[in-house]
């Protein structure tokens, strides 16, 4: 009997052609190494050549040694990273913030205090990845919560800045009110694609108000949003909501847009942004960037009435490196992460991102076209009182998902009353 | 044997590895809370318990792909008819609307999701700068930004993207009609609203059944467009179950796939039914085709 295909050679042909690919496969020498690292912020080129010049020393340093570095946007990167994991497909270095402590919890993470070289690296910055007395993340990027603004237009409603930089609170509501009546939209804010921006002036009124330790109780569940101060300021926020202190399409703008709202078109008086800010302003105008001409300034946020710590500020720490537990190089992975947190990596961190970092760096004299700004910049951290770490690194679960509809997008959206917005997020966050 | 063996091997991995393990691995996970480093603890039923009993969001999710279902299946099957009928019909510059009708289909969800984010913008998107341009100001709207409207929205958003497919599904249908039938109907006088309804429509009923079960099915699990449009808000008002699941699993800081793997299987049992009781009602008189 005849069978219409014969078995044999098939399967042969077959085993053949798979033989075939992996026999054709190039093969790795012993030697040779190739260190992955998966980082977040692929749209930010000053970032992208920060990182890709370390890893490009390190193979100077290593010859057989090779970076690959996959850039990410965030959200993919976290989804990829939170399958790859736990399935052992992790890579050997990874961008981490320090408000994803699941990675720490989940064992994901290894400790860094024996493999880092801790001595480039500040103190205050370290300590944010400190959990249970192991160091589980290097801090890169440092930023504090700053009031972005247009000088000509603040000039142009008749408004001086206080020597102090900072508004009482009345003043900043008669000053969103004045812009307003001035057919301009006082603060260029959107929540179409964050978690956070929506927060950030009932955030920093928090912490003026009610100071460090009570503003950490009440993103921890000890403190009650019901309390009397928090509840003036959330009364004193919705009061700037009412008077139309954000654009219409608030709820869809996302945070790109926002900037680009700020500072190009159709311009804003204010921006309440960390001091990441640079990352998308300070890039050529036909990349999204801000006009050369832009007449940026930054002031406080406003003093609460009564507040505790007028002084108080956020400065948090961002973007950070880790080491995957399940690494078979953690020595190298150790060395690219040296090799981006050198002194002399500092100073470039500075001068090309214009941004703060965890990194020790001097930097005696800003100079280039943002100097100016930099110089600001500093000038409005003198006397600061800073709280380490935004609300977001505080809050988990059902109350991080609060954070981010109700106080990030609803409140300020004008959706909700006080009354519903101080239940809805004590629902969810107070644990008394 | 051994050649059926050969050629159906790379078929069944794939299915086994990519469909058939990982919904035995839902099932699984969904009771267990996994720990660090994949550490599973067995714990019944607690995690459809606590869905059930104390999980205000998974009911509002629930409801708002209920609608969303139904609302988005009846306009994206009834409407693909009526452009298939006016085409069928003849309309002016049949070739051009039937290109445009079509192409949202061939745009992934991200660019529809972009696209449609800029047409409900507030200051700048097209449908208010329209309302504003015709007197209607009074109805100007933050589409996505209001509870009330942004589920509706997202809903317009997913028909247009749809409507194009559905058509072209009823055009090939109705071009197979046998032309003696809609012949013969004509010769007794038959007038076109009495031939589309009992002549047409009785025989286009396998293919409407076929494509309101596939869209049900399909959007029964929408994801995409939601989560690149709203992320489910505001105020939760756009939460579908497949954008609660996957928050649940990738933005509550943990790694715990137990939870997640409840909703999953909670929702995989209904959708099960559901196709089992449609299948049920209509397999005596369409073989259907899903």
């Amino acid at each position: 009997m005849t069978e219409p295909f014969a078995p044999r050679p098939i399967t042969a042909l077959v085993l053949a052609f798979a033989a075939g690919i992996w026999l054709g496969a190039p093969r790795a020498h012993a030697e040779d190494v190739t260190l992955t690292v998966w980082s977040h912020e692929a749209d930010q080129d000053a970032k992208v050549a920060f990182r890709e010049l370390a890893a490009r020393n390190l193979e100077k340093a290593h010859p057989g040694v090779k970076v690959k570095i996959t850039w990410y946007e965030k959200n993919p990167m976290l989804a990829a990273l939170k399958t790859a994991l736990p399935a052992g497909q992790g890579p050997d270095v990874y961008y981490i913030e320090p408000d994803w402590t699941e990675y720490i919890t989940g064992g994901y993470l290894a400790p860094l205090d024996d493999l880092i070289d801790w001595s480039t690296i500040e103190d205050w910055a370290r300590k944010i990845w400190v959990h249970n007395g192991k160091t589980y993340g290097v801090p890169q990027e440092a930023y504090t919560n700053e009031l972005y603004y247009n000088k000509d237009m603040l000039k142009k409603l008749g408004v001086d800045l206080p020597a102090n930089a900072q508004f009482t609170q009345a003043q900043f509501l008669d000053l969103v009110k004045k812009a307003k009546a001035a057919g301009m939209t006082p603060i260029a804010q959107g929540v179409g694609d964050r978690p956070f921006p929506g927060a950030y002036i009932v955030g920093e009124a928090l912490l003026r108000k009610l100071g460090k330790a009570d503003y950490e109780k009440l993103f921890t569940g000890k403190l009650s949003f019901q309390d009397p101060r928090v509840i003036e300021v959330f009364k004193w926020t919705k009061d700037l909501v009412d008077v139309g202190a954000y654009p219409k399409n608030f709820m869809t703008l996302k945070l790109g847009e926002s900037h680009y709202y700020f500072y190009s078109k159709p311009l804003a008086l204010m921006l309440p942004m960390g001091s990441w800010y640079t990352g998308r302003a300070f890039v050529p105008v036909e990349k999204g960037g801000q006009p050369p001409d832009f007449p940026l300034g930054i002031m406080q946020f406003p003093a609460m009435d009564g507040g505790a710590c007028s002084q108080c500020k956020t400065s948090a720490i961002g973007a950070s490196f880790g080491i995957n537990a399940a690494s078979k190089n953690k020595k190298l992975a150790a060395e690219y992460i040296n090799a981006m947190s050198t002194p002399e990596m500092g100073k470039r961190w500075i001068e090309t991102i214009y941004l703060q970092t965890g990194i020790k760096a001097k930097v005696d004299k800003f100079t280039g076209p943002y100097a100016a700004y930099f110089t600001e910049l500093m000038a409005r951290q003198k006397g600061a009182d800073y709280f380490i770490g935004g609300p977001l690194d505080l809050v988990e679960g059902k109350c991080k998902d609060a954070f981010g509809q109700v106080l990030n997008a609803a409140f300020p959206g004008g959706l909700l009353t006080v009354d519903d917005t101080l239940k809805r997020m004590n629902t969810a966050c107070y644990k008394g | 044997m051994g050649t059926l063996a050969v050629f159906l091997a790379p078929a069944l991995l794939l299915y086994f590895g990519f469909t058939l393990y990982p919904v035995l691995r839902t099932f699984y996970n969904s009771l267990h809370t996994i720990g660090p480093q994949g550490v599973q603890s067995f714990v019944g039923f607690a995690n459809f318990s606590q869905l059930l009993n104390d999980d205000p969001v998974i009911w509002k999710a629930v409801g708002h792909t209920a609608v969303f279902t139904v609302v988005a299946t009846l306009a994206d099957v009834f409407g693909g008819l009526l452009l298939a009928l006016c085409l069928f019909a003849g309309a002016p510059f049949a070739r051009v609307l039937r290109l445009l009708w079509f192409t949202p289909v061939l745009m992934s969800y991200v660019v529809v999701g972009v696209i449609w984010v800029w047409i409900y913008d507030y200051d700048w998107g097209l449908a208010n700068v329209i309302l504003r341009a015709i007197g209607l100001s009074a109805f100007e709207q933050s589409w996505l930004g209001d509870p009330s409207t942004a589920l509706g929205s997202v809903m317009v958003t997913h028909i247009w993207k749809w409507l194009g497919f559905n058509m072209i599904i009823f055009l090939a249908a109705l071009y197979a009609l046998p032309a003696e039938v809609l012949g013969a109907a004509e010769l007794d006088n038959c007038g076109w609203l009495a031939k589309l309804v009992y002549i047409m429509i009785p025989m286009l009923r396998a293919t409407i059944v076929n494509l309101l079960i596939l869209s049900f099915i399909g959007k029964m699990m929408i994801f995409d467009l939601v989560w690149i449009m709203t992320g489910g808000g505001p105020l939760w008002s756009t939460e579908t179950v497949s954008t609660y699941v996957y928050k649940r699993a990738f933005d509550w800081n943990t790694f715990d796939l137990g939870y997640p793997s409840a909703i999953a299987v909670l929702w995989f049992l209904i959708i099960m039914a559901f196709v089992v009781v449609i299948t049920r009602v209509f397999r005596q008189r369409d073989k259907l085709e899903f």
